[in-house]
């Protein structure tokens, strides 16, 4: 097996991941970091984001608001602190991808032009286009090339981190196309590998946001935090769940329902106005805006696609072809080449879908996970800024603030750490191999992979959607346990070295199953309704008594996993009524909150 | 034991004939047109220096059906030429950009084309009104 | 009459270490109308055959990851829809003038590397601290390289460059318009740098200005302008280069 020794080793290359090695090489130039991604870093699940990132520029803006608007959007389930330094450092993260040549849209004069988004009380999201993520992506992979110390390893597949006192020492990975697998050593070890969206069935994720980091990190007992709180995006594409972005709301869009009513004046959410009024109607919050469709659907006000789907109608025909050129190509681009539609003259049917992990590997302030020398940063992440509800356009932030935060941090570590022990590494990394091999040559258990995802997301969406139960969530739980088990007898169908994707898919799977059962009992244990998290049995009301904390899913191995809770930090915003629309403007007016 | 091999399929001798390539092809060798006629031309000039006789000779030529069945298909293939060769004009300048946005391709290729169209019909009234 | 919900694949399949030579395996899926050729794919490989090899991931046309010969033509397999192709069997090939290393999985380094090549980064013309915010750049400014960095990477243009598939170390359309996007960008004076990268045979001068790079491009960034105001630039550079010598 080869053996590459660097100093610091970052798992996944995408935003958090390209900036964590940008940081840490500026940092100190003289070490050697080591970049390892599934796929080509461009084609991280970065590059799939669309509307754009938060940061304070305008002057009749404020941190203040950000911080209020974040926390709030979050259900107060926040660290606030965490907030409160991702505020102060968004702009200037922003500024710096602009100084790499991030393409921002502009305004006639050459200032940075910033767009509305939902639960936003001062527009603050700059924006390319509506190809945000993909131009931060390619800008930071491509200002990565400037620095000769970042030794990438593309398409190398993670099977398992290193570990020894107590401390993470490297990875072990695998080369789809030889076979071929490489131990890294290194005195410390950044997870960015993303997301796990793809534990449900419609969603917006590409095939690799399968949950590799959160697992890996997880099976070596580092908890994962607030994973019952999974993101549905409200305007997707039904069926496949391709996204369309929140800026479509942001630059004034209409949701209406079968009779081309905007119903989400039904869920407080009004006054209806014609032109967009922020943290009003369209641009509330995406929990409640996925929440208000689900009650659509319960009241047969909504529309059913050619293949089955409830759907609503995303009307963008007021604003314009000239609108939808400059500031929604992308958006109108996807109408028209997957629907046959075009936007400008029919409006996009579009229903919820699963989008976005709020929780992840539970790190603090400076990205430190509880394990020595392992930190993360991004979606796989719980940095602590999402709370039960993440605010559309603080994701893209995060991944700079706290890549750099990470690159950072873990060469701190790797310059203070002693001298990684090599043997006991490579024994494990060559026994994480052999087990990587045994499962591709098994025979004869008869179980195909793809059938176990294909139940293993059904559950989920059935247990862990937008509206949950008791009763579902512990069918969910027990569903995912049977699954675990037959995913021992999995057989493939490819028993060979090069390009062996069907044994890829079948790992990823034992990731996701992990993930997911952290999902299902944080969700089940979680008795109140909060954010992301709504429960109609009994436990309708958010309930800060009990669960104003933060939930923690412990590993277990076969059985289930252990839940238990840890504090929430409050600095300046104690626990108020979360609301938007009149009601909100309301409560602001009187200064008792939202 | 790496198993790795991987595999160039080479690509055709005859890639030029093939659809999609067969519009480049033909514009490719319409441009031989040009350098015919070039010759025909050269032709012209060296009978003319060589004196009257050799001039008389050459016009002759000129007349023959021959050289006017040649002359109809060298104009077309100039014609398909300079047609072509405008549609590929934008691919080969720098954006043009105006109020801040840049000129479409199909925009580039019509004013050109007209402007080349334009320049040939004023040549020819020209030379119509200076031989008349 | 032929069954619209149902369709014929003909995949191209090579398996190194097992097959001397690519050869066509043929599929038939169900659902035919509704599905993408990905999705096609997908379905396949869930139902029919896990070993088959392809690489994918956003599904909606922006990783770049999909490319690959449809019917003959290098299309992204995420967006061109069954039901858009004409009847008849559908040939799925891997991504013409690049090595196969299994069934639908080309070689991608090489592409990578040249993109690597042309210094694809801001090379300031007056460096600026955080605190003293953005640079200017206006919407003109901003239109004159913007579609170039509209480039996903998914190597279509190469597929479809015959100077490409006559010599691989030709640069190639993809890496010309990155080159072309910082080199048209008003906060950007490298320039001279990236022109001394694509001189000769490798560099720009291996186009022909076949200009069907620019055709297949699924997010019109016109690679072939790219190119061949490079060759202008390229060209004006040597004469310029000689004058300062003198």
């Amino acid at each position: 097996m080869e053996i590459f020794e660097a100093d610091v080793l970052i798992i996944g290359a995408g935003g958090a991941g390209l900036r964590a090695a940008i940081a840490a090489t500026l940092a100190d130039p003289s070490l050697t970091i080591a970049l390892a991604s599934k796929v080509l870093p461009m084609r991280s699940h970065t590059v799939a984001a669309e509307g754009g990132s938060a940061g304070v520029i305008q002057a009749h803006d404020s941190l203040e608001n950000h911080f209020n608007d974040t926390v709030h959007g979050g259900d107060w389930l926040c660290e606030q602190d965490v907030v409160e330094y991702f505020v102060s450092q968004a702009t200037p993260e922003l500024i710096q991808l602009e100084h790499w040549g991030c393409p921002w849209s502009r305004k006639p004069d050459g200032e940075i032009n910033v767009r509305a988004f939902g639960g936003m009380k001062i527009e603050r999201t700059w924006f390319a286009a509506d190809r945000s993520g993909f131009h931060i992506l390619h800008t930071l992979f491509q200002t990565s090339t400037k620095y000769p110390q970042i030794k990438r390893f593309d398409e190398a597949f993670c099977l398992d981190l290193l570990v020894a006192d107590g401390r993470a020492q490297g990875a072990v990975l695998l080369s789809p196309s030889t076979g071929a697998f490489t131990t890294i050593l290194a005195r410390s070890v950044i997870l960015a590998t993303g997301g796990a969206g793809r534990v449900f069935r419609q969603n917006t994720n590409g095939g690799i946001v399968t949950g590799d980091g959160m697992a890996l990190a997880y099976r070596h007992g580092v908890p994962l935090r607030d994973m019952e709180f999974v993101q549905y995006h409200p305007t997707c594409m039904p069926g496949s769940g391709i996204l369309f972005s929140e800026a479509c709301r942001g630059e004034g869009g209409y949701l209406v329902n079968k009779d081309g009513y905007r119903y989400l004046q039904d869920y407080g959410l009004g006054p209806v106005t014609t032109t967009p009024r922020n943290k009003t109607m369209e641009l509330g919050p995406r929990d409640r805006l996925s929440q208000a469709f689900w009650q659509e659907e319960r009241k047969g006000r909504t529309l059913t696609t050619p293949n089955g789907e409830s759907a609503v109608h995303l009307d963008l025909r007021h604003l314009g072809l000239a609108k939808l050129k400059e500031r929604l190509p992308l958006i109108r681009g996807l109408a028209m080449e997957f629907m046959g539609i075009d936007p400008a003259d029919t409006p996009i049917p579009v229903r919820p879908a699963v989008h976005y992990t709020m929780g992840g590997i539970i790190t603090d302030i400076q990205t430190a996970t509880p394990l020595a020398g392992l930190f993360a940063a991004g979606e796989c992440s719980s940095v602590g800024i999402h709370g039960a509800n993440r605010l559309g356009s603080n994701s893209l932030g995060e991944l700079t603030v706290f890549g750099r935060v990470a690159g950072e941090q873990a060469v701190k570590f790797a310059k203070e750490a002693p001298a990684v022990v090599a043997n006991k590494l490579v024994d494990q990394a060559k026994a994480a191999a052999a087990k990587a091999v045994a499962l591709r040559d098994q025979k004869g258990g008869g179980e195909r992979h793809s059938v176990l995802r294909k139940e293993m997301a059904a559950t989920m969406e059935r247990g862990c959607g937008i509206y949950r139960l008791g009763t579902e969530m512990q069918e969910t739980c027990d569903k995912l346990a049977e699954l675990k088990q037959r995913a021992k007898a999995i057989t493939l169908d490819d028993h060979s070295d090069v390009w062996n994707t069907d044994w890829l898919a079948a790992i990823e799977l034992g990731y996701q199953l992990d993930v997911a059962q952290a999902m299902a009992h944080s969700a089940l244990e979680r008795k109140e309704s909060r954010g992301a998290h709504q429960r109609l049995d009994g436990f309708e009301k958010r309930d800060d008594d009990k669960y104003l904390a933060h939930s923690l899913a412990h590993y277990r191995g076969d059985g289930p996993p252990e839940i238990s809770y840890g504090p929430v930090k409050i600095t300046k915003s104690q626990p108020g009524t979360r609301a938007y629309g009149a009601l909100g403007e309301q409560l602001e007016k009187d200064g008792t909150h939202a | 034991m790496n198993e790795s091999r991987p595999y160039r399929r080479p690509q055709p001798g005859n890639w030029w004939a093939k659809p999609p390539y067969r519009a480049y092809t033909a514009r490719e060798l319409s441009g031989v047109a040009v350098a015919i006629y070039g010759g025909v031309l050269f032709a012209g000039l060296v009978s003319l220096a060589r004196g009257p006789e050799n001039w008389a000779g050459y016009v002759g030529f000129l007349k023959s059906p021959t050289s006017l069945a040649l002359h109809v298909l060298l104009l077309a293939a100039v014609v398909y030429h300079v047609i072509t060769w405008f549609q590929t004009l934008p691919k080969t300048m720098p954006k043009l950009i105006v109020n801040g946005e840049a000129v479409p391709a199909k925009k580039i290729t019509g004013l050109a084309t007209l402007l080349a169209g334009a320049t040939s019909l004023a040549l020819v009234l020209v030379v119509l009104g200076v031989t008349r | 009459m032929p069954d619209p919900a149902k369709r014929e694949l003909r995949i191209l399949r090579y398996q190194p270490g097992v097959d001397a030579a690519p050869a066509f395996g043929t599929f038939w899926v169900e659902n035919a109308e509704n599905l993408s050729v990905l999705e096609a794919l997908q379905s396949i490989k869930d139902t029919l055959d896990g070993s088959l090899a392809f690489r994918w991931s956003c599904r909606m046309a922006v990783c770049g990851s999909c490319g690959m010969m449809i019917n003959g033509a290098p299309k992204l397999a995420c967006s061109t829809l069954l039901r858009d192709l004409p009847p008849g069997p559908v040939t799925v090939e891997p991504l013409n003038n690049f090595p196969i290393e299994r069934d639908l999985v080309i070689s991608v380094g090489g592409f990578v590397k040249k993109i690597e090549s042309i210094y694809p980064y801001i090379i300031p013309k007056e460096p600026r601290t955080i605190a003293q915010g953005p640079y200017l750049q206006t919407p003109a400014q901003l239109a004159a390289y913007e579609s170039f960095s509209d480039c996903i990477n998914c190597m279509l243009c190469y597929a479809a460059c015959p100077q490409f598939g006559e010599n691989p170390d030709f640069i190639g359309p993809g890496a010309m318009a990155l080159l072309q996007r910082y080199n048209g960008d008003s906060r950007d004076a490298g320039r001279q740098k990236r022109l001394d990268a694509i001189h000769g045979e490798d560099g720009v001068w291996s186009c022909t200005a076949v200009g069907i790079c620019s055709e297949v491009c699924p997010k019109s960034v016109d690679p072939a302008n790219a190119v061949n105001q490079n060759k202008t630039n390229s060209a004006f550079d040597f004469f310029l280069r000689f004058l300062r010598k003198e």
